[in-house]
């Protein structure tokens, strides 16, 4: 799998994102999450950044629990087959419209859920094009006219696997400070400062290396497209395709 | 080669000066090193030459830095990077690609150089630094070693005409940081190359450096040969603090010098009494200790003893399974197969409380440990977590460092004094064995030597043991009974540490150099030998 395009899975994840979203359905959302799935656990490359994947699929189970309960609580209800009934919180007369708490119905809960599987699905794919190719790779075939941009992505796609290096390291070390369960929160400073003081690091490395200063870049190695490219990419701009065709 | 005229720096959002009314010159081929503790602007300084500081960080620069005739204030740093190659403390940091080869051709590529010129400069320098069997490989599979010759290469492909290096020896086991400095040396001579180097490990690099630029700590520095600045300087290698303690005429910078010089005390010198260690109680025990990392062998088969009171040095080249031995010892690798025991209990069994009670583990980055706002909430929260009454923590900090303020933010602290706070956490928690990996990576020798204090006070006066990762021989030379070493996961030497350092050359201490074939490996052991 090394031969493949650098923008490759990127292209695939995109189109397939927007199959996703386009479908609305959280069969397609189910199957495109396990393709990816596969797709990483088979073909991802043993370095850092190829636990993305596995870290964004956490970071949307989390979404999904968050945005199912605010979705159930808060809002207008859905009538239906009545699961279970909230005493509902008094609000101020100028919020009419909102409501907190009331009757739980099953159509309520589902389409929550639904609108999380979605969620989950589009962040999973970006976990995938992000474990599936290596950010340096990348920063190969982005064209220097936009040069903050280069440096920005460069910085964006090497931040997250550089978090998830950064957590299991930290987590490691405060274990042997029998914290065994380290809070979020103690983690998060220590990490953020972590990653941000990396990502500057090596904002600085690309500038002192005269990235940027010429408008034209010449390549030591041509980077081509093959067909495995094109076939990979086909095959989600057909999901796309049909997608759009199927659900008006 | 490079000018400064009456430069001064301040960082935005501080009030300290960090280098003022700075005038020097450094002239083309010359060999420049940088000295002073940490925090005391080394990096600045290293960074203003190609213009990262300001340009990347923000600050206020007055005066005037050229290199080569260009004012680096009218150019952005990428459009010095013909002319200034540097290579920044951590090497892993700063690698835009995957491969040896691309890494090495990135730069040539941003500047738009026609790919069969390209070509040729990239073997040219894969011949140079000997990495010509590592061009196809991945740089995250590269050792420590390796990575640093990848980062100078592809800061010489572009043909600079000064290279500029911070601390380019600090992960470095002793055989690699002499490969890389000679290839430095070679490069000086041959090319004529401007090399400016920051480096805490004076004994490494003082045989190369033509001058030494010495930064005070309050803004003001010294440029000067190195005789004149080691004479006076509190920073010195042990070589000249033999010279001193031994009251020479002069300060011999090599190895050689300082050898012609004491021939008479190699000559009467008393030879040390040997002291059999008392191996009484056992701390740590390991037993067909086996480790592998997805179907690589890091541990093969390891059995030791370390007894209560005995600090031991475990050394070995970069990647020879120092820091895998430790964390399995700490038990963070569960799927190790054979036996690893810490006062009796199985490594494996090892959680929470009962874990800082009985083993202290200092990881390579003390930062890790600490997350508190402050230095103060820090050892509250330690305080809280041993059960010990309020203000333990902080008073054992406060005999470690005093005079830290205790509302500073622990990201503030200078190196020593984050260790110094780790320690201290760790400390407070009165473990039974102390377990150190890499503690010496960017210290300076003050805060070093207050490291060899404390460590002593542990093992010596409450009979525990101390076990330290180290490739730093004389910190080993200083502070150890016994040294373990380690190759390719293997045990292949264990024993006191005169003896081991002493088998090999690569591993001996200066001391121990200038005093060969006596048994002598610090300064003191020579004064106690000469008394």
């Amino acid at each position: 799998m090394k031969s493949l395009h650098p923008l490759t899975w990127w292209i695939w994840s995109l189109l397939t994102i927007g199959a996703v979203i386009r479908a609305d359905s959280s069969w397609l959302a189910g199957s495109a999450m396990a393709a990816a799935a596969i797709l990483v656990w088979r073909f991802a490359a043993a370095a850092p950044w190829a636990k993305s994947f596995w870290f964004s699929l956490k970071i949307g189970v989390f979404i999904l629990i968050i945005r199912t309960i605010v979705g159930v609580l808060i809002g207008v209800p859905i009538p239906g087959t009545k699961l279970a009934t909230l005493p509902i919180v008094p609000l101020p007369h100028w919020l009419a419209g909102i409501r907190i708490g009331g009757v739980i119905t099953q159509e309520r809960l589902l389409s929550s859920i639904h609108e999380g599987l979605i969620i989950i699905a589009v962040i999973s794919l970006f976990g995938a094009a992000v474990s599936l190719t290596s950010p340096h790779k990348l920063l190969r075939v982005t064209p220097v006219a936009i040069y903050e941009f280069g440096v920005a992505t460069v910085i964006a796609t090497s931040a997250l696997p550089n978090l998830v290096q950064s957590v299991s390291r930290i987590r490691r070390a405060r274990a042997l400070r029998g914290d065994e369960k380290p809070s979020w929160r103690s983690i998060a400073l220590p990490l953020l400062e972590d990653s941000l003081s990396r990502s500057l690091e090596l904002a600085a490395a690309m500038d002192a290396r005269g990235f940027g200063v010429s408008r034209k870049r010449s390549r030591y190695r041509p980077i081509t497209w093959h067909g495995v490219d094109s076939a990979i990419v086909l095959t989600s701009a057909a999901l796309l395709a049909v997608t759009l065709t199927v659900f008006r | 080669m490079i000018n400064f005229s009456r430069v001064s720096l301040v960082y935005p959002t501080s009030t300290k000066t960090i280098l003022e009314d700075l005038s020097f010159e450094i002239s083309e081929g010359e060999m420049v090193l940088v000295i002073g503790s940490t925090g005391t602007g080394k990096s600045s300084l290293l960074r203003l030459i190609n213009g990262l500081v300001p340009h990347h960080t923000g600050g206020i620069l007055a005066g005037d830095i050229t290199v080569d005739g260009i004012s680096t204030r009218l150019v952005r740093p990428g459009e010095l990077s013909h002319l200034v190659g540097i290579v920044g403390q951590n090497p892993a940091q700063g690698f835009v690609t995957d491969i040896v080869e691309e890494e090495l051709a990135f730069g040539m590529e941003a500047l738009n150089i026609a790919p069969d010129l390209m070509r040729k400069r990239v073997e040219e320098i894969l011949d140079l630094l000997a990495l010509s069997h590592l061009r196809d490989r991945a740089i995250s599979t590269l050792s420590g070693g390796e990575q640093q010759r990848v980062a100078i290469g592809s800061a010489l492909v572009m043909n600079p005409k000064v290279l500029v290096l911070d601390e380019p020896t600090s992960a470095l086991d002793p055989i690699a940081a002499e490969e890389v400095l000679s290839i430095l040396h070679r490069l000086v001579h041959d090319l004529s190359l401007t090399v400016v180097i920051a480096e805490h490990r004076l004994e490494r690099v003082i045989g190369f450096a033509d001058r030494i630029i010495h930064i005070a700590g309050d803004g003001s520095a010294e440029i000067n040969l190195p005789e004149e600045i080691l004479k006076r300087s509190d920073i010195a290698p042990p070589i000249v603090h033999l010279a001193r303690a031994l009251g020479l005429s002069q300060v011999g910078l090599s190895v050689r010098d300082v050898r012609r010089m004491t021939e008479e005390i190699r000559t009467n010198g008393r030879d040390p009494e040997v002291i059999a260690p008392v191996q009484a109680d056992l701390a740590i025990s390991t037993l067909n200790l086996s480790l592998s990392y997805q179907g690589k062998p890091a541990l093969r088969d390891v059995t030791t003893n370390i007894y209560n009171g005995e600090i031991v040095a475990l050394m070995g080249r970069n990647g020879a399974g120092k820091s895998s031995l430790l964390t399995t010892l700490v038990g963070l690798n569960n799927e190790a197969k054979g036996t690893s025991e810490i006062c009796g209990r199985s490594s494996k069994d090892l959680k929470g409380k009962a874990r800082r009670e009985i083993v202290g583990f200092i990881p390579q980055e003390p930062s890790d440990l600490l997350y508190g706002q402050s230095v103060k909430g820090e050892c509250a929260q330690a305080d809280k977590d041993n059960e010990c009454a309020a203000g333990t923590a902080l008073a054992l900090l406060e005999r470690i460092v005093p005079a830290i303020d205790p509302n500073t933010h622990p990201r503030d602290l200078s190196e020593g004094q984050r260790l110094a706070l780790a320690l201290a956490i760790v400390l407070s928690a009165q473990p039974q064995v102390l377990i150190l990996d890499e503690p010496t990576r960017g210290l300076d020798y003050q805060a070093k030597t207050l490291l060899i204090t404390l460590l002593k006070s542990f093992a010596k006066e409450l009979n525990r043991s101390v076990l330290i990762a180290t490739h730093d021989v004389e910190l080993v030379a200083e502070l150890c009974d016994r040294v373990i070493f380690l190759a390719e996961g293997e045990v292949v030497a264990d024993g006191p540490t005169l003896e081991i350092l002493l088998s090999s050359p690569a591993f001996a201490p200066q001391v121990a150099k200038v005093m060969s074939p006596r048994p002598w490996l610090t300064v003191s052991d020579v004064l106690r030998a000469v008394e």
